[in-house]
C-alpha cells in the first residue's frame, strides 16, 4: 500500500468491501479514519447526475473483505475551504422541506401534488399546503389533481405565473418518464422541452 | 482532516443511514462528533414498503447515531462544488476583494510562486509590451478586425467632415489677422497664471496620498503646531484645544479661546520666543504653549502687557526661551528642545525673570511677566495649558483656563517673588491650565494673572527679547520633551500659579521685600543677570514699585485673599467667582500683579541667578516657589530649600508668613546658586532627554511666574478658594499652582536640606505660596473651567484620573498635610502631593533647582491611588520644564472629592516613566532636575506618584524632604516630573501635541470640579491641595507645604514607598 505511514487507505484509491449486510460496496477513498474506523467512499451519484457524488461513510467494523482495487500513489488534492454557513443554510432548508413535504404526505396528498408543491416552492418560496391545496402567495390556490386548469385565483400576473409553472413541470416530469423509457430520445426530448 | 472536510462537506444533504440490524433512516445530516457520531435531522426510518416520502408524524426532529450503530451511510448527491468557497482567484483573482479575501479570510498563506520570466526573448517581448505605448487597440486594427470578421465596414471618417468644416487656409490678410490673433489669445491663455495652475493640477505628478493624505512633517513642525495649523496643517485635537484655550485664556474667558492663541502662539514658539522678546509674555507664552500663559496673563493683567513685558520681558524671555523651548519638544517642535540646550543656560534665568515678568506684566511684571511667561508659556503652557485648560474647562470651562492663565501670571509673578519656581509652576500651570485657565482664570483670578503675566510676558520677552526668546526656546525643549511633563508643569504651574498668587499675594503683602530681595539675587546672579538682568535691570525700578504695590496688595490681598479664597473657590466651581476674583484681581492685580511681577522678576532673578540661571532653574524657582517658595530657594541652594520648605508649611498655615516667604523669597540668592547647578546638571541630564523634561519644568516656571500674575489676581481670588480649584487638571494648575510652586521650590530645599530644608523653602514657598494662592485662586477660576478639561483628560487617559484624584486629594492633604505637601513640592513643586497625605501628596516640582527648572515638567502626580479616599490628593504635578519640575499636585479638593484618584494612573505613569521612580528616591534636587530634565518625570505613572503620595505624602515628605533638599528635591523632581511627565505627555503633549494630557487635564478638573489650576502648575496643583485645608492663605501655605511633599512625597510616595526610592536610584 502507498497509504503514507500511519494511514491505511491513500486517498484516490478504489477500494471495495463487504458490509454485514453482505452489501458490495466500492467507492474512491476520500477519507479514512482511523479513530473511528470510519472510511469514506466516493460513488457515482445514485440519481445519475453528472456533478454529483454519494459518499459512503463505511464503519469497518461491520465491514469485511476490505479489498483495494488500485491504489493511488499521488498526493491528493488539497481540501478546498468550505462555506459553512451555506451547508447549515442548506441543512435547514433541507430539513424544512422534508416537514412539509412530510406535512403534506400526512394530509394524503399525492406524489404528484407533492412532487408539484416541490416544483414550486424552488421557484416561489411563499407556498403552503391548504388541506390538500397549495397555496401560492396567498393568491393562487392549486386544487387536486394538481392540473394547469386547477389554478385558480385572482386573474392576473400571479395566476399566469403560477400557470406556467404548473405547466412546464408536468412537461418535465413527462420529459422525464420518456427519458427513462428510452434514453436514446432523451436528448431530443429534452431539445424540445428546452426549447 | 480530510474526514472532517468530507463530512463538513455533505452536511446538509440527504443521507441514509444503515444500523447494525439492517434499518435504514433517512434525514438531513446535520452535524457529526469527532467521534464520528452522526446527528440526522428530520429523519424518519425508511420502509421498503411506502415509496412515498414519510409522514409527518414519522419523522423525529433528529436523530444521534452512534459510530457504533450504524454499518454504512449513504450521503447522496454530494455536490463537491456546493460549498466549496468561491475561490477569488479562480473568479476573479485581481479584485481587492478577492485579494482581501484570501488573506484576511482564511488564515492561510498565499504561495508564492516565482515568476519565470523564461528566455531572454520573452524579457524582450515583456519589454516591447511595456514599451507600447498603444492603448489596447489600434482603431484601425479594429475596423479590420471586424470587417475581416464580421464584414462591418466602418464609415469612419478622420477629417469628421460629418461634424465639422476643415479650416481652409489662405495668404489673405485676413487669414493671417486672425490667424496672429489667435495666437495671441493663445498665448495670453497659456502664460496666465491660473491656466499653468490647472496645467499644474493635470501634470501633478504627485500621488493623491501625497497631496492630500500623507503627514507631512517638517522641521517646522516642531517649532509651532500653531504654525502648522495656520499652514492648515493637520493639528491634532489637543493641539487645537490647546491653542484654543490659549486663544481664550488671551481672549479671558473661553479656555477654548486659547487654541486659536495657543495655535498662533504655539506656532511661534521658537521663533516667536525670540520675536516675541518684546511681546514675551504672548509670545513665549505662544512658544511654550505659553498661549495659554499670555492669554491668562492677558486676561489677568489684561493691558499690562506691554508695560510688564519689557522689563520682565528680559528675563521672561530667557526663561520663555528656555521653556519654550522645552515645551516645544514636548509639544511637538523638535526645534524648540534642540534650541533649550543652547538657550537654557541664559534662558532658564530669562525664563524665571519671565515667568516673574509675565505675571507682573501687568506693571511690574515686565520682568516677572517675561519670565513667568516664559517658562508657562514654553513648558506648560502648551501642553499644560491645554490640559489645564481642558481640565479647567471640565469642571470650570472658563474657570479653567484662566487658572492656567492666571497661574502663569501668577506663576510668573510667584517665581518672581518667590523665586522663579514659582512662576515656572505657574507658567506650567498656565501652559496647562490655558485651556483650564482660560475659564478659570477669565472668571477669576486667571484673568488677571493673565493679564498681569502676559503684559509682563509679552513686555518682558520684548526687552529680553533676545534671551528671552532663546530661553522660551529652551524651555520650550524641555518641556516638550516631557511633553507631559509640560502639561504637568504646566498644571504645575497653574498650582503654582495659584500657590503664588496666594504667595504671590503674601510675597506682595510680605514679600514684596522679599521679591526684592529675590530680585536682588537674581540680579547678582551671573547667569540670570544676562537674561533675568536685562529684565530686571529695566524692571527693577518697576519691581520696587511693584513690590511697593506688592506691599499694598499684601495687605491688599489678605483682604481680598480671604475673600478671594472663598471667591476661588466659588470660581472653582463656577466661573463666576473666577470673574468676581478677576475683578477683584484685576483691581487688585495690577498692582498686584505689578509687585508680583517685580517680585516674579526679583524672585525669577534669585531664582535665575541662584537655582537658574537658567530657564531651567527659574522655572524649577518658579515651580519651586510655587509649589514651595522653598523650591526655588532650594533650587538656589538646597540649604535653602528646607527653609522653603518650612516656608511653604508656615505658608500653608498662613499667608501670614507671607513676610517669611518674602524672607525666603530672599533666599532665591541660594537659588541663584542653585540655578546653576541645576541648569548644569540639568542641562546635561536633560541634554538627552532631560531637555524636554526641563523644558517642562521651564513651563512650570513659566506657569510660576505666571502665578505671580496670579498673585496679583490671587488676591482677587481666595487664594484658599483657588487651591482647591486649582487641583482640578485644568484649573489646578493655576490654583494648584500657587500652592505646588511653592512646594516645588521647597521640594528642592526640601531635598537638598530636608526637613530643615523644607521649612526655608516653605518660607520661599509661603511666599511664592501666598503669591501661589492667588495663581490659586486664579487657577479656580480655571477649574471652573476644568471640567471640560477633566472630561478631555479624561478621555484621553486614565493618567488624567490620578491627578484628578490628586487634585481633590490635594485640597484635603493640604488641610491635612499642607506641611507635608510644601515639603513634598519643594521636593518637586512639581509633584503633586496625593491628596491623602495631602502635603505629602503634593509634589513639587524641584525640577527649578535641576537644570531641570527649566525643564518645568509639571508633574501631576495624581495621588489617586495613595488617597484612594477623596482627601487622597489627586496631585497634578506639574514640573515646568525648567527642571522645576512643577507638579502640580491638583488637589482636586474642592472639585474632587473624587476618590477617583486612580487617576492617579497620570502619576503612575510619571512613576513608569521610572525616573522619577529613580529621582524619587533620590532626593537630590540636582538629580532629579537631570532626570527631569533627561525627561519628564511626569511619565511616571500617577498611580505610582500617587502611592508615592499616599505612603510618602505625609510621611515621607518629611523624611523625604530632609533628604530630599539636597537629593530628595531632585529626586523628588525628577519623579515629580516623572509624574509630571506621565501627566504631561498626556496632559501637557496632548495640548500640545497628545491630546491625552488634554484629557488628562481635563480629567482632573472635572473631577477636581471647580479645580481648574491644577493642571496648570503642579506645584500650584499642590498648593492647591494643600491650600484646601488652610483655607485660600493657608490653603497656600499648605499647599506650598504639600506641595513640597508632593515633590519629595510624590517621588516617595511612589518611591516610598519602595517603588520610590527605586526610581530615584533609576533616575540617579
Amino acid at each position: 500500500m502507498a497509504a503514507p505511514p500511519g494511514e491505511y487507505f491513500s486517498v484516490g484509491s478504489q477500494v471495495s468491501c463487504r458490509t454485514c449486510q453482505e452489501q458490495r460496496l466500492q467507492g474512491e477513498v476520500v477519507a479514512f479514519d482511523y479513530q473511528s474506523k470510519m472510511l469514506a467512499l466516493k460513488c457515482p451519484s445514485s440519481s445519475g447526475k453528472p456533478n454529483h457524488a454519494d459518499i459512503l461513510l463505511i464503519n469497518l467494523q461491520y465491514v469485511s473483505e476490505v479489498e483495494i482495487i488500485n491504489d493511488r500513489t499521488e498526493t491528493p488534492p488539497p481540501l478546498a475551504s468550505l462555506n459553512v454557513s451555506k451547508l447549515a443554510s442548506k441543512a435547514r432548508t433541507e430539513k424544512e422541506e422534508k416537514l412539509s413535504q412530510a406535512y403534506a404526505i400526512s394530509a394524503g396528498v399525492s406524489l404528484e401534488g407533492q412532487q408539484l408543491f416541490q416544483t414550486i416552492h424552488k421557484t416561489i418560496k411563499d407556498c403552503k399546503w391548504q388541506e390538500k391545496n397549495i397555496v401560492v402567495m396567498e393568491e393562487v390556490v392549486i386544487t387536486p389533481p394538481y392540473q394547469v386548469e386547477n389554478c385558480k385565483g385572482k386573474e392576473g400576473s400571479a395566476l399566469s405565473h403560477v400557470r406556467k409553472i404548473v405547466e412546464k413541470h408536468f412537461r418535465d416530469v413527462e420529459s422525464q418518464k420518456i427519458l427513462q423509457r428510452s434514453q436514446a430520445q432523451q436528448p431530443q426530448k429534452e431539445a424540445t422541452l428546452s426549447s | 482532516m480530510r474526514m472532517v472536510h468530507i463530512l463538513t462537506s455533505v452536511v446538509g444533504s440527504k443521507c441514509e443511514v444503515q444500523v447494525k440490524n439492517g434499518g435504514i433512516y433517512e434525514g438531513v445530516f446535520k452535524t457529526y462528533s469527532p467521534k464520528c457520531d452522526l446527528v440526522l435531522d428530520a429523519a424518519h426510518e425508511k420502509s421498503t414498503e411506502s415509496s412515498s416520502g414519510p409522514k409527518r408524524e414519522e419523522i423525529m426532529e433528529s436523530i444521534l447515531f452512534k459510530c457504533s450503530d450504524f454499518v454504512v451511510v449513504q450521503f447522496k448527491d454530494m455536490d463537491s462544488s456546493y460549498a466549496r468557497r468561491v475561490v477569488p482567484s479562480e473568479t476573479d483573482a485581481f479584485t481587492d476583494s478577492a485579494i482581501s479575501a484570501k488573506v484576511n479570510g482564511e488564515h492561510k498563506e498565499k504561495d508564492l510562486e516565482p515568476w519565470d520570466a523564461g528566455e531572454l526573448t520573452t524579457s524582450e517581448e515583456l519589454e516591447a509590451l511595456e514599451n507600447d505605448v498603444s492603448n489596447g487597440w489600434d482603431p484601425n486594427d479594429m475596423f479590420r478586425y471586424n470587417e475581416e470578421n464580421y464584414g462591418v465596414v466602418s464609415t469612419y471618417d478622420s477629417s469628421l467632415s460629418s461634424y465639422t468644416v476643415p479650416l481652409e487656409r489662405d495668404n489673405s490678410e485676413e487669414f493671417l489677422k486672425r490667424e496672429a490673433r489667435a495666437n495671441q489669445l493663445a498665448e495670453e491663455i497659456e502664460s496666465s497664471a491660473q491656466y499653468k495652475a490647472r496645467v499644474a493640477l493635470e501634470n501633478d505628478d504627485r500621488s493623491e496620498e501625497e497631496k492630500y493624505t500623507a503627514v507631512q512633517r517638517n522641521s517646522s513642525e516642531r517649532e509651532g503646531h500653531s504654525i502648522n495649523t495656520r499652514e492648515n496643517k493637520y493639528i491634532p485635537p489637543g493641539q487645537r484645544n490647546r491653542e484654543v484655550i490659549s486663544w481664550g485664556s488671551g481672549r479671558q474667558n473661553s479656555p477654548r479661546m486659547g487654541q486659536p492663541g495657543s495655535g498662533s502662539m504655539p506656532s511661534r514658539p521658537t521663533s516667536h520666543t525670540s520675536d516675541f522678546n518684546p511681546n514675551s509674555g504672548s509670545d513665549q507664552r505662544v512658544v511654550n504653549g505659553v498661549f495659554i500663559l499670555s492669554f491668562i496673563s492677558f486676561v489677568l493683567s489684561g493691558v499690562p502687557w506691554p508695560s510688564p513685558c519689557p522689563s520682565p520681558s528680559s528675563r521672561p524671555p530667557s526663561r520663555y526661551q528656555s521653556g519654550p523651548n522645552s515645551l516645544p519638544p514636548r509639544a511637538a517642535t523638535p526645534t524648540r528642545p534642540p534650541s533649550r540646550p543652547p538657550s537654557r543656560p541664559s534662558r532658564p534665568p530669562s525664563h524665571p525673570s519671565a515667568h516673574g515678568s509675565p505675571a507682573p506684566v501687568s506693571t511690574m511684571p515686565k520682568r516677572m511677566s517675561s519670565e513667568g511667561p516664559p517658562r508657562m508659556s514654553p513648558k506648560a503652557q502648551r501642553h499644560p495649558r491645554n490640559h489645564r485648560v481642558s481640565a479647567g474647562r471640565g469642571s470650570i470651562s472658563s474657570g479653567l483656563e484662566f487658572v492656567s492663565h492666571t497661574p502663569p501670571s501668577e506663576a510668573a509673578a510667584p517665581s518672581a517673588a518667590r523665586t522663579s519656581p514659582a512662576g515656572g509652576t505657574w507658567s506650567s500651570v498656565v501652559s496647562g491650565v490655558p485651556r483650564l485657565s482660560p475659564k478659570t482664570h477669565r472668571p477669576r483670578s486667571p484673568r488677571q494673572n493673565s493679564i498681569g503675566n502676559t503684559p509682563s510676558g509679552p513686555v518682558l520677552a520684548s526687552p529680553q527679547a533676545g534671551i528671552i526668546p532663546t530661553e522660551a526656546v529652551a524651555m520650550p525643549v524641555p518641556a516638550a520633551s516631557p511633553t507631559p511633563a509640560s502639561p504637568a508643569s504646566n498644571r504645575a504651574v497653574t498650582p503654582s500659579v495659584e500657590a503664588k498668587d496666594p504667595r504671590l499675594q503674601d510675597q506682595r503683602q510680605n514679600s514684596p521685600a522679599g521679591n526684592k530681595e529675590n530680585m536682588k539675587p537674581n540680579e547678582t546672579s551671573p547667569s540670570f543677570s544676562k537674561a533675568e538682568n536685562k529684565g530686571i535691570s529695566p524692571i527693577v525700578s518697576e519691581h520696587r514699585k511693584q513690590i511697593d504695590d506688592l506691599k499694598k496688595f499684601k495687605n491688599d490681598f489678605r483682604l481680598q485673599p480671604s475673600s478671594t479664597s472663598e471667591s476661588m473657590d466659588q470660581l472653582l466651581n463656577k466661573n463666576r467667582e473666577g470673574e468676581k476674583s478677576r475683578d477683584l484681581i484685576k483691581d487688585k492685580i495690577e498692582p498686584n500683579a505689578k509687585d508680583s511681577f517685580i517680585e516674579n522678576s526679583s524672585s525669577n532673578c534669585t531664582s535665575g541667578s541662584s537655582k537658574p540661571n537658567s530657564p531651567s532653574i527659574s522655572p524649577s524657582i518658579l515651580s519651586n516657589t510655587e509649589h514651595k517658595r522653598g523650591p526655588e530657594v532650594t533650587s538656589q541652594g538646597v540649604q535653602t530649600s528646607s527653609p522653603g520648605c518650612k516656608q511653604d508649611k508656615d505658608d500653608k498655615e498662613e499667608k501670614k508668613d507671607a513676610a517669611e516667604q518674602v524672607r525666603k523669597s530672599t533666599l532665591n540668592p541660594n537659588a541663584k546658586e542653585f540655578n546653576p547647578r541645576s541648569f548644569s546638571q540639568p542641562k546635561p541630564s536633560t541634554t538627552p532627554t532631560s531637555p524636554r523634561p526641563q523644558a517642562q519644568p521651564s513651563p512650570s516656571m513659566v506657569g510660576h511666574q505666571q502665578p505671580t500674575p496670579v498673585y496679583t489676581q490671587p488676591v482677587c481670588f481666595a487664594p484658599n478658594m483657588m487651591y482647591p480649584v486649582p487641583v482640578s487638571p485644568g484649573v489646578q494648575p493655576l490654583y494648584p499652582i500657587p500652592m505646588t510652586p511653592m512646594p516645588v521650590n521647597q521640594a528642592k530645599t526640601y531635598r537638598a536640606g530636608k526637613v530643615p530644608n523644607i521649612p526655608q523653602q516653605r518660607q520661599d514657598q509661603h511666599h511664592q505660596s501666598t503669591m501661589m494662592h492667588p495663581a490659586s485662586a486664579a487657577g479656580p477660576p480655571i477649574v471652573a473651567t476644568p471640567p471640560a478639561y477633566s472630561t478631555q483628560y479624561v478621555a484621553y487617559s486614565p493618567q488624567q484620573f490620578p491627578n484628578q484624584p490628586l487634585v481633590q486629594h490635594v485640597p484635603h492633604y493640604q488641610s491635612q498635610h499642607p506641611h507635608v505637601y510644601s515639603p513634598v513640592i519643594q521636593g518637586n513643586a512639581r509633584m503633586m502631593a496625593p491628596p491623602a497625605h495631602a502635603q505629602p501628596g503634593l509634589v513639587s516640582s524641584s525640577a527649578t533647582q535641576y537644570g531641570a527648572h527649566e525643564q518645568t515638567h509639571a508633574m501631576y502626580a495624581c495621588p489617586k491611588l495613595p488617597y484612594n479616599k477623596e482627601t487622597s490628593p489627586s496631585f497634578y504635578f506639574a514640573i515646568s520644564t525648567g527642571s522645576l519640575a512643577q507638579q502640580y499636585a491638583h488637589p482636586n479638593a474642592t472639585l474632587h472629592p473624587h476618590t477617583p484618584h486612580p487617576q492617579p494612573a497620570a502619576t503612575p505613569t510619571g512613576q513608569q516613566q521610572g525616573q522619577h521612580g529613580g529621582s524619587h528616591p533620590a532626593p537630590s534636587p540636582v538629580q532629579h532636575h537631570q532626570h527631569q530634565a533627561a525627561q519628564a518625570l511626569h511619565l511616571a505613572s500617577p498611580q505610582q506618584q500617587s502611592a508615592i503620595y499616599h505612603a510618602g505624602l505625609a510621611p515621607t515628605p518629611p523624611s523625604m524632604t530632609p533628604a530630599s533638599n539636597t537629593q530628595s528635591p531632585q529626586n523628588s523632581f525628577p519623579t515629580a516630573q516623572q509624574t509630571v511627565f506621565t501627566i504631561h505627555p498626556s496632559h501637557v503633549q496632548p495640548a500640545y501635541t497628545n491630546p491625552p494630557h488634554m484629557a488628562h487635564v481635563p480629567q482632573a478638573h472635572v473631577q477636581s470640579g471647580v479645580v481648574p489650576s491644577h493642571p496648570t502648575a503642579h506645584a500650584p496643583m499642590m498648593l492647591m491641595t494643600t491650600q484646601p485645608p488652610g483655607g485660600p492663605q493657608a490653603a497656600l501655605a499648605q499647599s506650598a507645604l504639600q506641595p513640597i511633599p508632593v515633590s519629595t512625597t510624590a517621588h516617595f510616595p511612589y518611591m516610598t514607598h519602595p517603588s520610590v526610592q527605586a526610581h530615584h536610584q533609576q533616575q540617579l
